[in-house]
Formats: C-alpha cells, structure tokens, sequence
C-alpha cells in the first residue's frame, strides 16, 4: 500500500517516519453499536500512512462521523480498537490525541474572542506553546483569511471562515496526522480549491490525513487511497492509482447498489 | 390571523416540558402558600383564644371592679392576614388599657418568636412577588429574538402577516397560556380554605379577589416588561440577563433601598425621646400631686369606707387633672412625629413604586389590611374601647382609675371578715375589633392597583412600538 | 495545561456581558448596603445614647429611692451593618423595675413599621439572594455551553485531561465571580474608615470571617451550576433546572423549614405563660394578704383590753417594727414570684430552644440557611441575642434593685419618698406627708453591661454551618466531577 505518486512525499516519508511498517492512524475491526441498538460501525478496518491522505466517502449515516470520533475517544468503540502511531486510543487517549490534530464539520470556536485568541488558545492546548502573534497572523494567512479579519471577534465568522480558522489550529498544532470531518462542505468553490492545495501540501510535509466527504470529485482528486462507505462497512477500498482510469461516480453508484442488493 | 397566532403560541408554550416543570413547581408553591396560611392563621386563633381567656381568668376571685387595675384586649387574627402578613408580625398584638392615658402595642409575633423573623414567613405576597415574576420572565424573555434564533420568524413573516396582529397574538397567547394555570392554582388554593377551617365572609372574598386580580396585573407587568426587551434585543442570552437584572432591581433593590434612604433623609423624632419627655412630665406632675395628696382631708371622719372612697375621687380627679396635662404635651409630640412620619412615609413609598413589586405588595397589603395603616387602626381601635372601658368602670365604681391612681383594699383590722361576692368579668365590654372598612381598605389598594395598570400599559405599549420596528433578519 | 485552560475561561468570562453586568449590579450593591447600613447603624447609635442619656437624666430627677427606676438598651453593634439577623424584629429595651418583667420591648420594626415593609438590605441578603443567582449565571452553560457551541469537540481533540478541564472551569468561575466582588468589597472597608465606624480588631475578625463564609457559599452555587450543567446537554434545561434550584434553596426551603418546626412543636404563647406567672402571683399574694391579716388579728389582740390611750401609745412603740415586718414578709413575696418567673422562662426557653434547634436543622437543608446563620452567630445578631440580653437585664435588675433598697435604708428609713396612709378607727384617716428629700444622688447606681459578643464565642455555634458548607460545596463539586469524567463531549 505503498504510493509513488509524488517524489517528494517519498523523501518526506523516509525522514519522517523512522518505522514504515507502522501506519500512524490505524482502525482495527473497529466497531460501534450506539446504545439504542444502531450498528454505526461494522468490524471497520484500514490504516493511514504519513504524507498519505485517506478519504472516507459515504451517504449521510455511513458511519463517517463514528469514525473520526472513535479515533478521537469522544466515544468508545464497541469492539476492535482505533490507533494512532500504535497508541490506543480508547486505552491511553491523551497520549493518542498528543499526536492529533481535528477539523470538525462545523468549525465552532468563542464567539466573544478573536481569530488571534482563538488561535493562541487552542494552540497552547495543542502543546505548542512557543508562537507569536506573527506566527499566527502567518497560518491565518496561510488558510486564506484575510488580515482585517484577524482581529475581529468570531461572532461575525461566516462559516468559511470558522472552517478556515478551525484549519490554521490543526496546522499549527504540528501534529503527524489530521483527521476531518467534511472539512469541505459549505464553503465556496474557490475556498474548496484552496483548501485542497493546503491539505495537499500538509500531505507533503508527512502529515498522516484521514478525511470524511461526501465529495467524490474532490475525493479522487488529492486521496491517495479511498474508501467507500456505506451502513457502517467499508464496501469498497482502492488506491487511487487502481482507479485512476475509471469514472469514480459510476464506481460509487455500483458499489452502493451491489451493497443495498447483497443486503436485501 | 390573529387566532392563528394566539393558537400558535399557546400550543407552542404549553407543549414545552419547561411549561410543566414551571408550572408543577409554581402550582405546589401556591397552594403551599395557601396552605400554610391556613395553618397560621389556626395557630393564631387559638392563641388568640388562650390569651383571651387567660386574661379573663385572671380577674377571677376579685371582688371589686376597682381591683381591675389594667385588662389587656387583643388584636384577633385575620385569614387574610395570614395569607398576606404584610407588617402583621412586626407590630403589637396586644394593648394595656387602664381606662386613661396612652396606648401601646406590645407583644409583636417576631419579637415574641424571632425563630419567625429569621426567614420570616412563605405568604401569598411572597410566592406572588417573587415566583409570579420569575415566571413570567422564564417564559417570555426569548418571545421575540428566540423565534429569530430559531429561524421561525422569518419564515413566518415571509407571509402576509400584519406586524401588529402578530405581537398582539404574541403577548395575548402567552398571557392566556401562562396566567390560566397560575389562576386554576390560585382558585384551587381558595378552596382549600374552607377545607382548612377558613371561612372568609362575602367582604373578604371580594378583597381576596381583588388581591389575585392585582396578582394577575402584576404578572402581566412582568410578562409585558420580558416580550418588550426581548423584541429590543437580538439574543435570547442578552434578553435574559437584562430581565434579570432588572428582576433582580425590582423586586430586591428597589423598594428596600427607597424606605432605607428615604427613611434616613427625613429625621423623625424616636420613640425614645418622645417617652422620655412624657415621663418626666409624669413624674413632675406625681411629685406635685404627692404634696396635695399630703393635705387631703377627708370631709368627715367616720367610716373609713367612705374615707377611702372619698380619697379615691380625690386621687381620680387628680389624675384627670394630670392625664389633660399628659395628653397636651403628648398631642404636640405625636403631632410633629405624625408628620413627620408622614413626609417619610410619602417619600419612601414613592420612590418604592418605581419598582412594580412594591407597588403590588402596598396594594396586596392594603387589600389585606396589614398595611402600614394596620397599627394606626389597631391602636385608634383600642383607643376607643378604652373609652368605653372607661364609662363602665365610671359607672361601676364611680371614677375612672386607671393610670397612676391608687387602689386600696381594705383589711378591717376590727376582725369582722365581711365576704364579698366576687365580679363577674363577663360584664366588662368586650373589645370587638373592627378591621378596617372595606372601602377604606380598596381605596387605599386603589392607587397601587393604576399603577400596575400603567405599568402593563407601558411595556405593552413599548413592546409593541419596538416590535414594529424590529429587525427580522 | 492548568494555566492554559483557567487562563482562557476568565477571558471568556470577562469578555462576556453577564460580567459586566454582575461587575456592575455588585459594585452598586455592596457599596450601597454597605452605605445604607452604615447610615442606619449611625442611627441606631444616636437612638442609643440619646436615649440612655434621657434615661440617666430622667433618673437623676427624681426625688426618691422608692420610686427609682430606670430602663436597660441593647447597644447597637457595627456587625449589623454587614448582618442585620434578628437585631430589627428584636426589641431594644426594658424596664428596669422591681415591678414588671424583663421583657425587651420596641423592636425598630414595631416602632417604626414602615422599614419592616420592604425589610433590610444588608450584605449576607445580597450575596445570600443576589450572589447566588449570579453563581448560577456564571456556571449554568459552563459545560453544556460548550458542547452547544462546539468548543467542547475542538478542546477535547487535544490531550487536555478533564480532571483539569473541569478543574480550570471552577477555578475559572470562581476568580471570575470573586473579581468583581472585590473592588467593591474594598470601597465598603473603606466607607467603614470613612466614617470612623468603631470596629475593634474582634470586629475585623468577624467581619473577615464573614466574608470567608460569603465567598463559601457562592462557591456551593458555582459547584452546583457546574453540577447541573454536567449532566444536562442543553443550557436552556440546566438554567431551567438551576433556577427551580435556587427558588427552592434560597427562597422556599430556609422559610418552609421553620415554618414546619412551628407546626410540630408548638411553643406556650406568651399570654400562656403571663397566665401562669399571674396566677402564681395572685396565689402568692393571697396567701401574704391572708397571713397579713391573721398578723393583724394576733396584733389587735393584744389590745384587747387597754384603754384608747394606752393602745395608741402601743401603736406608736410598735407600728415601725409591724411595718418592717410585713415589709420583710413583702420582699419575700416578690422574691418567691420572680423566681417562680425564672423558672416559668427557663421552662420557655427550653422549649423555644427546642423548636428553634428543629426549624434551623430543617432549614438547613439548603446551604442559604446555613449561610444565613453563620453570618448571624459570627455577627452576634441570631435569635439568641434576646434571651442573652434579657438574662443580662435580669441581673442587672437584680443589682438595680438591691442598690436601691440598699439607698433606701441607707436614707431614711424604708419609706422615704412614699406616703403613709393611717387608718384609725380613733383618729381617723391620716396621710402622713412625703419625706422627700429633695434630690437624690444617683451617681453611683450600677451601670447596665450589655453582654459582649467576642469573635470565638460567634465562631463557635457557626462552626457546623461552616461545616456543612464546606460538605454541601464538597458534595457538589465531587457529584459535578462524576458527571464531567462521564460527559458525552458531542
Ligand atoms: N449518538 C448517537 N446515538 C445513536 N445513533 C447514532 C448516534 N450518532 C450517530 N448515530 C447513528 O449512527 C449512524 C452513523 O452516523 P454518522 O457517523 O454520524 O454518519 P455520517 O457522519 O457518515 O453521516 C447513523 O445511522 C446515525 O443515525
Ligand atoms: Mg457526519
């Protein structure tokens, strides 16, 4: 499971990671039944190298969200286990999320600080502790948020620019892998560009990124490999090098209908 | 359209868990403050009673109505009272009437058992003020931007929906949805009374009707004051805070810190100096009395019966002649302090009712007859009884002993032991307290009761001025 | 991590308008009681010693011993500038005379009825009602507010351990309540310098320790609000709740409690007791008359047989010592009733205190109870100032009494300054005149001594409340933990 798609995420990987045969963000028959019986996750496995991007693509419901939170321990699984650079996550979930950075759905932050005090917040949370403002005016402008923005509160935030904000704290956090939940939805298409080109050079800084969409275009774009979701299961896994040739759409639509078929 | 809204809103309102929880815990405290009312007002009673009968038990075996040298008569307890205590607790319950001179309560409630005044008692004006206000605020401080933070309000008046039709339907569907269930509490503690033991007459009900209707009005303040700062601000979070504070202001700060300043910028002479005054004019005139009593001769030496009764006129003109003295002195200092106490009382309850939980407590209170009037009357009362204590004491031994005079038994020394029937005290006027009249009593709640009235007319009308021009997006 | 976290939520707080508000209505509050009592404690204070002044001058005017009496105040104290307890509902003074009880009479409300309207605004009403509340408002969303606003997700992405995050939420608060207490805390201090109010080092003692238990009890609020907003996911609901919370806790359970011990152990009503005491008196009084007569009859029967002049010469020998017999006989009489009285008032108050112990342990099953009588033990003005006060008054009568008579005896025999009346069925009726002597000294009558309230003798009977308001703060605070380490961060 190896990519060559650019030379320089091969260089980044080899200085980055000194045990290749350990993947930084790994789902062991990972399970979740909510405690009103819903199966969410069913025996779910994959695994995420550095400099490699991974995208979840799935329905409303696939299971998407379940995921990311079982990597993040905001809930426990039910059976299987998620690790993060071999770390537990449900066993020692401080150590695992030292090496985590996340990028919500919906980016929330205090509406009564500013983008610079939201920043410097969570970064500090984040473990980094030695920016200056300059730093994080560097990141804010990195993301694509304009200066007159920086220091305003966040009550006005349109929500691209909460995303864009909520982006600048993973980067900032420095951590090997990054995981996000339909970091794309809502924002403009130019924005959902630059989004892209940043999560593109993130992966060529080592970062390991796991990344949940619903976005099949988007998805074939910049994911190194791919996963199909759907009530819970992965149906369908492949390199992006496997389908490069193949129109991604009908793919989806096949294995999403062969998937309903072989359950009725 | 207006029914819609009406109907929208109460189904709205009604439906919500906050609804029953509030109104659960409202419910229970109404009818607990009916209760205990109930329950006080049978403990009074019948230490009213006791004390009554005490005080009669006490001139038993005297076998002259001159030994009677002071008899003690009693405020009764009221239901109303009970349910609304006012200053009930903190005056006198009892008077000393000797036949002359003047009165004085004594004995209050708090004074007797402060265990009470440390957190004094769960009345109807209590659970009325606080609870009632609280309520409304709860319940109506997101009437407005809470429908824009939700989204509804656009969606509503994406409609042909008149502005004014609909903030009327608002403040009309949420009066109706709120104030039913506190007045089917409030009806269901009213008939728990008789159930209790608590029978009010047809002038009672009538008050306590009006005391629920100034209930409602106040409520209605409170319900009109949250939909209008809610139609002035955009978030539900800033439109509870400021209700809060102005809660908070109304119904703690306010009428407290009005009669505490009040009272201390007007000087009104104490009680203190005014007693002190009269007591050295008592003890001077004594002292001149006691030299005249030194030159009595009686008319004819004799019977010493006659001697004593003849000593005893002296010493009772005497003291007429003194109590016209005492009560000259006491009338100039009672005159000033009246006034005094009146200018205080003016000031105080003015700035008071700029708060309209003081205003509905002075009209509940008033309603209730334990106003600041209670003692006045209580004391004009048992002024006049004394009047007429003294006629019958005048027409019983022949003079009016009360005060100072002196009451000689008298032992023969000669052996013979004459028996003497004793008095029957039955025969002394019993002192029937007269509440104050009704019309007196509506009068005075009458001023308080406009001004609650303003209030409601005021917030509404702000309200609905804000709401008109109230940014819907 | 600690630092970080407390750091962010007293920005949080300060940035938010509920601190500004609570900044603001606290500032107004405090300096304004502080003020108001201030002005009535200078009140209180001119009432005294006009009063007392009144009273010594009234003494010094008259002209007998036996018609000496005099009248005891209860000193007003600053501590009711911060407590005002019972001090107003309990009355200020008694006479002090061989005649009629001990009784504090004038209570501040029943003379002047219009301050019992709306009641006292004091320090201990203001954080008791109005901190509380605002404790709530600072802690009601401090969770769920979170999760609402999505912060909570983004926090816990990060290796924060919620021991600490919980932890910085209450330290946080906390600061963040006590910040605007402060400044305004201070400018009361300094009103007391201003104004030269007389506060001994006892006084700072108390009014410190007051302040520690005011700050004890805001903290039980915060632990609560945390409480309930780590077991609810909405802040509307967990406001809802803590509201309901503070109604029952501040306004209903403190009253409803005493209010209960009334009903389940009834006390005898004072008439009850005047009754019995009467009753007692009228008996002892007969049976005093009864012998005085038998005297009489065994007197006048010695005189049986003598001529008139012989027994007036007799009568003349002998009337001095009868008189001071019966007088003798007299003293016994009253001394026979008052302790009668004592032990009337023993038995009362051994029942009140029983009612009193059951009301304040009912009521304290709220924490505002407990606040409220801490800061009355500490302030000295609890309900125990009236029976301390009166057993004072009654020694004090004691003394007053028995110097009288002393002077009495001392100057002209036992009667000077009353008058004489002679019956005789020879000479008739004879009002022997007034010995007045004219003025009398009174410089050396014995002094009333109010009873002192020394800041370990406050602190002791406050010492459980403290307790159980250290364990109601703990409790919550412990259960608010529980709820945060189980919390769905979603
Ligand atoms: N807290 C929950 N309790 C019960 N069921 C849940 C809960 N959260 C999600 N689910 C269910 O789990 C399934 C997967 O949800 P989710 O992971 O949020 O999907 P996605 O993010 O892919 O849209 C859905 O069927 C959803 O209804
Ligand atoms: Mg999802």
């Amino acid at each position: 499971m190896e990519t060559t798609s650019t030379n320089e995420a091969v260089t980044n990987h080899a200085v980055n990671s000194p045990s290749q045969s350990r993947a930084m963000l790994a789902a062991d028959n990972l399970t979740k039944r909510y405690e009103d019986g819903v199966l969410a996750l069913d025996h779910v496995t994959f695994e995420v190298n550095q400099g490699h991007i991974y995208a979840m693509l799935g329905g409303n419901g696939a299971g998407k969200t379940t995921t990311i939170n079982l990597f993040l321990n905001f809930i426990e699984p039910t059976e299987g286990e998620a690790r993060i650079n071999g770390i537990v996550t449900h066993k020692e979930p401080l150590r695992a999320k030292e090496k985590i950075a996340f990028v919500s759905e919906n980016v929330m932050l205090y509406p009564n600080f500013t983008a610079l005090q939201n920043l410097d917040f969570f970064a500090r949370l984040g473990g980094q502790t030695g920016y200056s403002k300059d730093d994080y005016r560097e990141v804010l402008l990195r993301v694509g948020l304009q200066e007159e923005a920086h220091n305003k509160r966040l009550k006005g935030f349109s929500k691209g620019m909460r995303q864009k904000c909520g982006i600048a704290i993973a980067i900032l956090k420095d951590a090997p892998a990054i995981l996000l939940d339909e970091p794309t939805s809502g924002l403009d298409p130019k924005a959902g560009f630059e989004f892209i080109r940043l999560l593109e050079s993130l992966r060529d800084e080592g970062k390991a990124i796991l990344m949940s969409t619903h976005d099949i275009f988007r998805a074939r774009d910049i994911a190194d490999t791919i996963g199909i979701m759907n009530q819970g299961r992965i149906v369908m896994q492949s390199q992006k090098s496997d389908i490069a040739g193949e129109d991604l759409e009908k793919l989806y639509m096949k294995y999403m209908a062969g998937y309903m078929e072989q359950v009725n | 359209m207006l029914k819609y809204i009406i109907e929208k809103e109460l189904r709205d309102m009604i439906s919500s868990t906050k609804f029953v929880v509030t109104f659960a815990i409202c419910a229970v405290l109404i009818l607990l403050a009916f209760y205990t009312g109930a329950q006080n007002y049978r403990v009074s009673q019948s230490q009213y009673q006791a004390a009554k009968t005490e005080n009669l038990r006490q001139l038993e075996g005297l076998t002259d109505w001159i030994m009677v040298r002071n008899f003690r008569i009693f405020l009764p307890p009221e239901p109303l009272a009970a349910l609304v205590t006012g200053i009930s607790n903190d005056i006198g319950r009892s008077v000393t009437v000797q036949g002359r001179g003047e009165l004085a309560t004594q004995d209050s409630r708090f004074s007797d058992e402060p265990v009470f005044a440390v957190f004094r008692f769960l009345d109807l004006d209590f659970i009325f003020q606080i609870v009632l206000s609280l309520f409304a605020i709860l319940f109506a401080y997101d009437a407005i931007n809470g429908e824009k933070e939700r989204g509804t309000l656009r969606l509503t008046f994406a409609n042909a929906v008149p502005r004014a039709q609909y903030i009327l339907g608002k403040i009309i569907g949420s009066f109706l949805a709120l104030a039913v269930p506190v007045l089917l509490a409030i009806l269901l503690g009213c008939l728990l009374l008789p159930l209790l033991g608590v029978h009010l007459n047809g002038d009672e009900w009538l008050r306590l009707g009006l005391m629920i209707f100034a209930g409602l009005l106040y409520f209605g303040v409170f319900l009109m004051l949250a939909v209008f700062i809610s139609s002035l601000t955009h978030r539900t979070s800033s439109s509870f805070l400021l209700l809060l504070v102005i809660w908070i202001f109304s119904v703690l700060i306010i009428p407290r810190t009005a009669v505490l300043l009040a009272g201390r910028a007007v000087d009104v002479p104490s009680v203190d100096e005014i007693a002190s005054q009269k007591n050295r004019l008592r003890s001077q005139l004594w002292s001149e009395d006691r030299k005249k009593m030194s030159e009595f001769k009686p008319t004819q030496n004799g019977d010493p019966q006659t001697m004593v009764s003849e000593f005893n006129k002296f010493m009772s003109e005497a003291a007429d002649e003194r109590e016209k003295k005492m009560n000259e002195l006491a009338s100039r200092l009672n005159e000033d302090r009246h006034n005094k106490q009146a200018v205080q009382e003016k000031l105080a309850f003015g700035l008071a009712r700029l708060s309209p939980a003081a205003a509905f407590s002075m009209a509940t209170t008033n309603l209730a007859g334990t106003s600041m009037d209670m003692k006045a009357h209580f004391l004009s009362e048992a002024q006049a009884y004394q009047k007429t204590y003294a006629e019958f004491m005048q027409s019983k031994t022949g003079m009016n002993i009360g005060g100072g005079a002196m009451v000689f038994r008298m032992r023969s020394g000669d052996g013979e032991e004459d028996v003497e029937k004793p008095i029957d005290a039955k025969e002394l006027p019993e002192f029937n307290y007269a509440g104050l009249p009704l019309d007196r009593v509506v009068g005075a709640a009458l001023p308080d009761l406009g001004i609650l009235a303003l209030f409601n007319l005021l917030f509404f009308a702000g309200a609905f001025v804000a709401f008109l021009r109230y940014d819907l997006r | 991590m600690l630092k970080i976290l407390i750091e962010k939520e007293l920005k949080a707080i300060i940035l938010s308008p509920k601190f500004s508000a609570t900044f603001s209505v606290c500032a107004i509050l405090i300096v304004l009681s502080v003020f108001i009592g201030l002005r009535d404690y200078q009140a209180a204070v001119a009432q005294y010693e006009t009063a007392t002044t009144l009273s010594n001058q009234e003494m010094r005017e008259q002209t007998s011993w036996m018609s000496l009496n005099t009248r005891a105040y209860r000193e007003p104290d600053p501590m009711q500038i911060f407590v005002a307890g019972v001090q107003n509902d309990v009355g200020r003074l008694s006479s002090i005379n061989a005649f009629s009880q001990i009784k504090l009479e004038n209570s501040n409300y029943s003379d002047e009825p219009i301050f019992a309207v709306f009641r006292f605004i004091d320090l201990t009403f203001i954080v008791q009602i109005v901190l509380s509340l605002f404790a709530i408002l600072f802690t009601y969303d401090a969770i769920n507010g979170e999760r609402e606003g999505g912060t909570l997700q983004l926090t816990f992405a990060n290796a924060v351990p919620r021991v600490q995050y919980i932890l910085a939420k209450f330290i946080g608060s906390w600061l963040g309540l006590v910040l605007p207490l402060l400044i305004p805390l201070l400018i009361g201090l300094l009103l007391l310098l201003l104004f030269r109010v007389p506060m001994t080092g006892d006084h700072w003692a108390k009014l410190f320790t007051l302040i520690g238990a005011s700050f004890l009890y805001f903290t039980f609020f915060i632990a609560l609000g945390l409480l309930v907003s780590a077991l609810t996911k909405r802040s509307t609901t967990s406001f809802m709740f803590l509201l309901v919370a503070w109604v029952t806790l501040v306004l209903i359970v403190p009253r409803a409690g005493v209010m209960l011990a009334g009903q389940i152990t009834p006390v005898p009503t004072v008439a009850e007791i005047d009754g019995q005491r009467e009753g007692y008196a009228k008996e002892r009084w007969k049976q005093h008359m009864d012998a005085l007569t038998e005297r009489w009859e065994e007197r006048n029967a010695g005189l049986q047989n003598l001529t008139a002049e012989e027994r007036e010469a007799f009568r003349d020998d002998h009337s001095w010592d009868w008189m001071k017999e019966d007088e003798e006989e007299r003293k016994l009489v009253q001394r026979d009733i008052s302790e009668y009285d004592r032990k009337l008032n023993e038995d009362l108050r051994n029942r009140k205190a029983t009612q009193e112990r059951l009301g304040f342990l009912l009521s304290r099953f709220s924490p505002a109870s407990s606040y409220q009588l801490a800061a009355m033990h500490l302030a000295g003005t609890d309900i125990s100032i009236k029976p301390e006060y009166e057993d004072a008054m009654r020694d004090y009568r004691d003394k007053f009494i028995s110097y009288r008579e002393q002077k009495q005896k001392e100057e002209g025999g036992g009667m000077a300054g009353g008058f004489r009346i002679e019956f005789n069925s020879d000479t008739g009726m004879k009002i022997s005149g007034d010995r007045d002597s004219g003025a009398i000294d009174v410089t050396d009558v014995p002094v009333f001594e109010a009873p002192q309230y020394r800041f370990a003798a406050g602190l002791l009977p406050a010492m459980p409340d403290f307790g159980l308001l250290t364990l109601y703060t703990l409790l919550a605070f412990a259960a608010g933990f529980v709820a945060f380490l189980r919390y769905d961060v979603r």
